[in-house]
């Protein structure tokens, strides 16, 4: 990748999370010594089964989550709360309920002090480009679960953040939504240059969409592996039908499978 | 490019047992301490000090006084209140399980709901008089609607598809009513009962210190009539511990027969 | 034992209700009462709101303020009164006191509860989109609290004019209580009736009205259509 690339690099070194027993639960290690470099611009996916640790690797980045041991830096600062730089998509949306569309979508700007006009006339943009014209004034209920996604997208879109990060964004859509969401999100991710750090439990998904995946195993969440997808960028539409993907789901099937407790 | 952080990273919210009992202990003496205070500050007849209010209230429990007023007082509200669970379980169970019923109660149960029942209260005493009884429907008609709201709400909870399971294994109707409805709607029963007692305390202190001076009322009344601020206060402590310890008991029954219940229809 | 006597015609119960009216006697206290609730249920809104905001977010408010609260609901409301008249006086304090206790107790563990059962992940999306703590409270928790404390405030009018109503009676001086108490001790029973229509009424506009508002501002929340 000779290419000059922008965008910041994401350092995390020894990180490690525990949670403490809680009544009638043992401790959890979430994360255990995690290192992992993630490169300007680039869309990385962390993948595994549940309980391995993937979320709150994503929280920490983001700045929700404070970690026992170890740092997480961007472009070399250390990162201690969230930051303008860092927007998230939810996976239960985490829309709000009394608000409209077009006023969800500029929530993040709201906070940051953004004047009305200026925030809707952004967050009007934003429900056209995430394919949502005409339902700028519906309120989360009366939209579809990929519907109410897609605003989710639009809101983290809509504070220009250099590095989006996505929790199993996908995960509580329908596996036909689901495609239609992947495909959109590439598109949008085109004309825009982010870093996307994107978990997933969902292998196919995982190799859809990442340049890199990274394999996490369960208690202790751990890096086990750290994939290089290799698919060509626009992804074809028949990506199916790559050699390379075949090979790529095999591999990490293999791999998720020998994790089995 | 980070926002400051706010303190409450990820769980803060767990406070342990200790601390909870500290935590309470500190606020009850900061409140005993600052009503004190006050009361040195202030020097008035009409607000007596938390010290001089605890030591009437010890001399209060001492004599009996006090215990005549209490038992006095509690014969009406036992009785209303037993009638009152006893109607307002049937009236209840006959809305909940049968629609005219409800649809014929519904509009007197909502206008009974809205009318402060102390306006009862002089209609009552001319219809009956100034006896126990009066005080008894009085305290009825204060426990009453609660009781039946929630025992009626318990019965619609109950899912259809007990009733066709059981159904389907041949229970008959005595076996339906006693061991579907009765069972599936017992904690709400229990928890209409705690609210209606929370009411019959309620209409009972209420009829007392409106019309029929007699028991804790009266002696709320005579206290403050007499500016003897240290055991007015104390006899009203009085009742509010004697409703506060009601309402912990049955909870705490609630808890040990029916741990699943919930909080209940409260209006 | 029972005397039927005391029940009048209904007839006779509106002619009541129109000599009252008439007279002048109705407008007076309604007036009177009305402005009491007003003030004191106004109070118990705004610093009821504040207080279950307070005691919804912060676990050590809520433990420390927990057992007050708990107190003060189960406690019959109209023991406070002669304390209140001790106080205040015949007067203005004693009828807003009470309306004041009536519905504060209720509006706060309803906001309370409201606070509590906002969605963490609500708070967590606020976060990260760098909300601070104050704007944490204003667009996120208490707009996702207003359904339950509008429920709170509606239960509270309710709390509130039955308090009033009972507190009037108490002091006997001015308001529809004092107005049902003067009759009753008369044995006036067609002006009794008459007085407590027109209170039942009023209670059911009150609550109305509350429901008017708590329909408007939770609109939001009706099932999609």
């Amino acid at each position: 990748m000779g290419r000059q690339r922008g965008g910041p690099v994401i350092e995390l070194r020894n990180c490690s999370k525990r949670y403490p027993s809680q009544l009638g639960q043992a401790a959890v290690d979430a994360l255990e010594g995690v290192d992992l470099t993630i490169r300007p611009e680039e869309f990385v996916c962390l993948l595994g089964p549940s309980g391995c640790g993937k979320t709150t690797l994503l929280k920490a980045i983001a700045g929700l989550v404070s970690l026992d041991e170890g740092e997480v830096y961007i472009d070399g600062d250390l990162v201690t709360g969230p930051g303008p730089d860092r927007a998230m998509v939810f996976q239960d949306f985490a829309l709000l309920p009394w608000a409209d569309v077009v006023t969800n979508v500029a929530f993040g700007l709201e906070l940051r002090g953004v004047p009305k006009a200026t925030r809707e006339k952004k967050a009007f943009e934003l429900v056209q480009a995430v394919g949502l014209a005409g339902f700028d004034h519906h309120f989360p209920r009366q939209l579809s679960g990929g519907m109410q996604q897609r605003v989710g997208l639009a809101r983290a879109l809509a504070v220009d953040p250099q590095i989006l990060l996505m929790d199993e964004p996908f995960g509580a859509l329908d596996a036909l939504t689901r495609r239609l969401l992947q495909e959109d999100l590439l598109t949008l991710l085109d004309r825009r240059r982010k870093t996307v750090v994107f978990v997933t439990h969902s292998m196919d998904e995982a190799v859809r969409l990442g340049d890199r995946v990274v394999l996490m195993t369960p208690r202790p969440g751990q890096v086990r592996d750290i994939v290089e997808v290799g698919l060509p960028r626009p992804r074809p539409p028949d990506l199916e039908k790559h050699p390379r993907f075949a090979e790529l789901l095999e591999y990490l099937w293999q791999q998720l499978r020998e994790m089995r407790p | 490019m980070n926002y400051a952080l706010n303190g409450r990273l990820g769980t803060g919210r767990l406070a342990k047992r200790t601390t909870r009992a500290g935590l309470q202990a500190l606020s009850l003496a900061t409140f005993a301490l600052g009503w004190e205070l006050l009361a040195r500050r202030l020097d008035s007849l009409l607000l007596p000090g938390f010290v001089e209010t605890i030591a009437a209230l010890v001399r209060l429990l001492t004599t009996s006084l006090l215990w005549e007023a209490v038992w006095l007082s509690n014969q009406a509200m036992v009785l209303g209140f037993s009638l009152a669970a006893v109607f307002g379980i049937l009236l209840g169970l006959l809305m909940g399980r049968w629609r005219p019923a409800a649809r014929y109660l519904d509009p007197y149960l909502n206008i009974l709901l809205a009318t402060p029942k102390a306006a009862l209260i002089p209609i009552v005493i001319m219809a009956t008089g100034l006896g126990l009884l009066s005080r008894v429907l009085i305290t009825f008609s204060y426990a009453l609607v609660v009781i039946t709201i929630n025992v009626r709400a318990g019965l619609s909870l109950i899912d259809p598809g007990w009733i066709e399971m059981s159904r389907s294994f041949g229970a008959t109707e005595s076996q339906l009513w006693r061991k579907v409805f009765i069972r599936g709607a017992f904690p709400a029963i229990l928890t209409g009962l705690r609210l209606g007692l929370a009411r019959a305390v309620s209409g009972m202190i209420t009829v007392e210190l409106l019309l029929v001076a007699l028991g804790l009322g009266r002696l709320i009344l005579d206290f403050q009539g007499r500016f003897d601020s240290g055991r007015l206060y104390a006899t009203v402590l009085v009742v509010v511990a004697e409703a506060v310890a009601l309402l912990q008991l049955f909870r705490w029954l609630e808890r040990r027969v029916a741990p699943w219940a919930g909080n209940g229809v409260d209006r | 034992m029972l005397q039927l006597s005391f029940l009048p015609p209904f007839s006779s119960v509106l002619r009541a209700a129109m000599d009252l009216i008439i007279s002048g006697q109705i407008l007076g206290n309604l007036r009177a009462s009305l402005i009491g609730l007003a003030i004191g249920f106004g109070l118990a809104v705004s610093s009821g709101v504040m207080t279950g905001l307070m005691m919804g977010r912060y676990r050590a408010v809520e433990t420390m303020l927990e057992p007050f609260v708990n107190a003060f609901l189960a406690a019959p409301r109209l023991v406070f009164v002669p304390i209140l008249y001790a106080l205040f006086g015949v007067g203005r304090g004693v009828q807003v006191g009470i309306v004041f206790l009536s519905a504060f107790f209720v509006i706060v563990v309803n906001t309370m509860g409201g606070i509590q059962q906002v969605s963490a992940s609500h708070v967590e999306m606020a976060r990260s989109f760098g909300a601070g703590e104050r704007q944490l409270l204003l667009r996120v928790l208490l707009p996702g609290a207003l359904p339950m404390t509008m429920a709170g405030l509606r239960l509270g009018m309710g709390r509130a004019v039955k308090g009033m109503i009972s507190g009037e009676m108490f002091i006997a001086l001015f308001g529809m209580g004092a107005l049902l108490r003067t009759y009753g001790s008369r044995f006036d029973s067609a002006k009794v009736f008459a007085i407590l229509l027109i209170i039942v009424i009023v209670a059911l506009v009150c609550s109305y009205a509350v429901a008017l508002v708590e329909r408007r501002l939770t609109r939001w929340m009706e099932p999609a259509a």
